[in-house]
């Protein structure tokens, strides 16, 4: 049995050699979808690289099995995708809401979701513009957000089968997805759309009930029922495809995807609060965005983030990190497209020690106690992009004033409507320490100029520490 | 302090002038303006919110409140960021883009409380019934100078149009509009994009030097002259602006391809101007679809509010005039 080394950040040439120490055993046992013929997913991150990930020969990984079977898992994703559909699954893509219509989505036997949208990765892993050229091609200018890629994906139809069923979310979101979205309909393919609302701030509900999210604050009546009704429409949707109409099973999902949370979230804490980095920026990233939609296998990613969490946990036990121990805390603002960031920013002396990219809807705990569409309209109310900025970086702030931040980066897309607005605000409302803002550059487009202003950055942040 | 400014074709005049005070539309695309709002967001948003930003901060002392809507993503956050740089009371409404007429009847009774709180008014149906007749008044003026301008030949063009209409966005009601007719037989085309600001009349004026605008779809000219108000009532104003022709933000977006079409039949247009801002995704995403959807020639014209490229514009506008001409 493989035994994990000496924690440690290593390339993909070091991965390879050491997968060899892995057994044939482990590599057999671990299998998505408990498919005992054609599930294996755990190989070397070379092999994806061979398959087209080119710039994982630029990152380097966390060396344990844990986050071995992690990016396995994660790059294994297309590939799972057209087995599902070729096993009888049924294939929802679920757009815009991030991280709760799937919920509804998984519940029903058999059915998986994912977000077409996380094809916005996939131009920075292969290195290639080939989505973004089709992109553009099909007239989306290329000063817009990343995720254009995601029409491109529609269109080539090799990133992900068909899906069976699109739920949509729009509203008030970016602008630039929701074009994203329609130009997809365009294409032929059938939507289901699903309204959005915005959120006004907590605050100015003084007069409403004891309606609460699932940050225990008070929220709009209105807003909860507004998106229960959204949620009943995807739910008939739902019925439509599978002929089966029991909410005691999105109860019991529910169930199922609080115990995945918080998970996620004793993983953030055991990470964030340890005194040496237990695991790496990069893998902590893929972690939280598995709670949009469990990389569509819920038991499987759920089975490896309970064996990251031994592994985090025994790392902080221990006292040993991937990291040095001097290095500095900051927070990270909005995802990165380009994964090599979180690389850098960490080679230059930093670590992530609280994030918010965006998803918060799909970071907090969804009420087992109630009605369960409105427990999820509750969670939702939560979202990042819905309401103000300075809801969206309250959270971060806090830190800042608790002092556990030394510094924020906040990446941004050009073009990208909520980063075009709110970036300038969150500089200004963290203004108690260091900010960078950076744009992210088009794939294979970090230069030293960047590097050297996120050296720049640390330097900075150094200078102020001492 | 006798302004409240507001951005969206979905935000009732009526109720926003029912508090005595003047609605006034930000609608300002001055370059200096856009460029001064950098200062307070990136470069890459929309100019007209940058625009209208640095208006609403330079001239807080004549606003008593903002309103605005969540139609596209820049225009909602501007009033988020207007709001913390200012004191000013902003209230933003859910405009669904969806079909959601709950939704929006909802909202728009919100806004009504906030803005009774506002004004100290009860907006009851008299003063609202008040407040749609006079509205409706000056609507006819401008219907009038629309019809001229849809005419065959067009006796006004879009221009004069333009330079009339900014007084009622600007809410200088009592300003009677004068128009000088301009009977043409320049190629007639629909302008159809992005918002048309106060300042954009020199480039309205440029492109009428070769063809002759005589119907559009664009915020600040003629959208809100499309909106029928049957019943002179709070459920009447909400059910024409909810009703009015659908903007492009609409998911799905089919009604506003409709809508243009038959439109495009009737004015008898034999092409279309697209006028787009930068990073106007709703727009710009669109193009592509404009183009195909109409079977008629399309001039891009795309704008930062400089202008720089003022002679190779004025050579496209005169190739596609001639383009257009051969075809006729």
């Amino acid at each position: 049995m493989f035994k994990d080394l000496k924690p440690d950040k290593i390339t993909l040439r070091e991965w390879s050699r050491q997968f060899q120490e892995i057994d044939d055993n482990t590599i057999h046992k671990y299998r998505y979808y408990g498919n005992p013929e054609w599930g294996m997913y755990l190989s070397p991150p070379a092999t994806f690289m061979v398959y087209g990930a080119r710039e994982l020969k630029r990152l380097k990984f966390d060396n344990s099995l844990a986050a071995l079977r992690l990016w396995g898992f994660v790059f294994n994703e297309s590939e799972r995708l057209f087995r599902a559909r070729q096993s009888g699954k049924k294939v929802i893509a679920t757009m815009g809401d991030l991280g709760t219509i799937p919920v509804i989505v998984t519940s029903f036997p058999d059915c998986i979701s994912f977000y077409p949208e996380c094809t916005w990765w996939t131009p920075f892993f292969n290195e290639s513009t080939v989505l973004l050229n089709k992109a553009s091609e099909l007239g989306i200018p290329e000063a817009s957000c990343f995720v254009r890629a995601t029409l491109a994906a529609f269109l080539k139809r090799a990133y992900f089968p068909k899906p069976d069923l699109i739920l949509a979310s729009t509203g008030a979101s970016c602008d630039d997805y929701s074009s994203i979205m329609q130009q997809v309909e365009n294409l032929g393919y059938e939507f289901t759309w699903l309204e959005i609302p915005y959120r006004r701030d907590y605050k100015d509900y003084a007069y409403n009930s004891s309606s609460k999210t699932g940050n225990g604050k008070k929220c709009d009546e209105r807003l909860e029922k507004y998106l229960v009704k959204e949620y009943q429409k995807a739910w008939e949707k739902m019925v439509g495809l599978t002929g089966i109409n029991d909410l005691s099973i999105l109860q019991e999902n529910i169930k199922k995807t609080n115990v995945l949370r918080r998970l996620v979230n004793s993983i953030k804490e055991l990470c964030y609060d340890a005194d040496a980095a237990p695991f790496p920026a990069l893998e902590m990233m893929a972690i939280e965005f598995g709670n949009l939609y469990a990389y569509a296998d819920f038991d499987e990613w759920l089975s490896i983030l309970q064996m990251v969490y031994e592994t985090i946990k025994d790392r902080v036990r221990r006292k040993v990190g991937v990291l040095n121990n001097n290095a500095l805390p900051i927070a990270w603002v909005t995802p990165t497209a380009d994964p090599l960031l979180l690389n850098i920013m960490e080679d230059a002396g930093c670590r992530v020690v609280a994030s918010e990219y965006v998803i918060n809807q799909a970071m907090v705990e969804i009420d087992q106690d109630i009605d369960p569409l409105h427990a999820l309209a509750r969670s939702f109310i939560n979202a990042s992009l819905i309401g103000s900025t300075r809801a969206r970086v309250d959270r971060i702030k806090a830190q800042v004033e608790a002092g556990r931040i030394a510094g924020v980066i906040i990446t941004n897309m050009l073009g990208a409507s909520h980063c075009a607005m709110e970036s300038r605000l969150i500089e200004k409302m963290l203004d108690k320490v260091p900010v960078l803002s950076i744009d992210v550059p088009a794939p294979s487009g970090i230069t030293e100029q960047l590097k050297t202003r996120i050296a720049a950055f640390v330097e900075t942040l150094r200078c102020a520490k001492s | 302090m006798d302004l409240i400014g507001y951005t969206c074709s979905y935000i009732p005049v009526e109720l926003v002038s029912a508090t005595g005070l003047r609605p006034y539309r930000l609608l300002h695309g001055d370059i200096n303006l856009s460029k001064e709002g950098e200062k307070t967001v990136r470069v890459d948003a929309c100019p007209l919110v940058k625009s209208n930003l640095s208006y609403i901060i330079k001239n807080k002392n004549k606003f008593a409140a903002l309103i605005g809507s969540t139609g596209c993503d820049m225009a909602r956050r501007m009033y988020d960021v207007a709001g913390e740089l200012t004191d000013l009371p902003v209230y933003v409404i859910n405009t669904p883009r969806t079909d959601n007429p709950t939704i929006y009847n909802e909202e728009i009774d919100w806004l009504v409380k906030q803005l009774e709180h506002l004004s100290g008014r009860e907006f009851n149906n008299k003063l609202l019934a008040s407040e749609i007749n006079k509205w409706e008044k000056i609507h006819s003026r401008y219907h009038f100078i629309d019809q001229m301008r849809a005419a065959s030949p067009s006796l006004v063009s879009t221009t004069e149009f333009h330079r009339a209409i900014a007084h009622y966005y600007q809410g200088e009601i009592d300003t009677k509009p004068e128009i000088t007719e301009h009977v043409s037989d320049k190629p007639r085309v629909f302008l159809i994009g992005s918002s048309i600001s106060y300042e954009a009349n020199s480039i309205l004026e440029l492109i009428e030097q070769e063809l002759r605008i005589v119907g559009d779809f664009n915020c600040g000219l003629s959208r809100i002259l499309n909106i029928k108000i049957t019943e002179r009532s709070l459920a009447g104003l909400k059910e024409a602006y909810y009703n009015q022709p659908p903007c492009i933000f609409k998911r799905p977006n089919v009604k506003f391809y409709d809508w243009i079409r038959t439109k495009i039949a009737a004015l008898d247009c034999v092409g279309i101007v697209a006028w787009t801002l930068d990073y106007c995704d709703i727009y710009e995403f669109e193009l592509s679809t404009i183009e195909k959807s109409f079977n008629l020639p399309v001039l891009r014209i795309r704008s930062d509010f400089s202008y720089q490229n003022l002679s190779q514009l004025r050579t496209r506008i005169a190739a596609f005039g001639e383009m257009l001409c051969s075809r006729i």
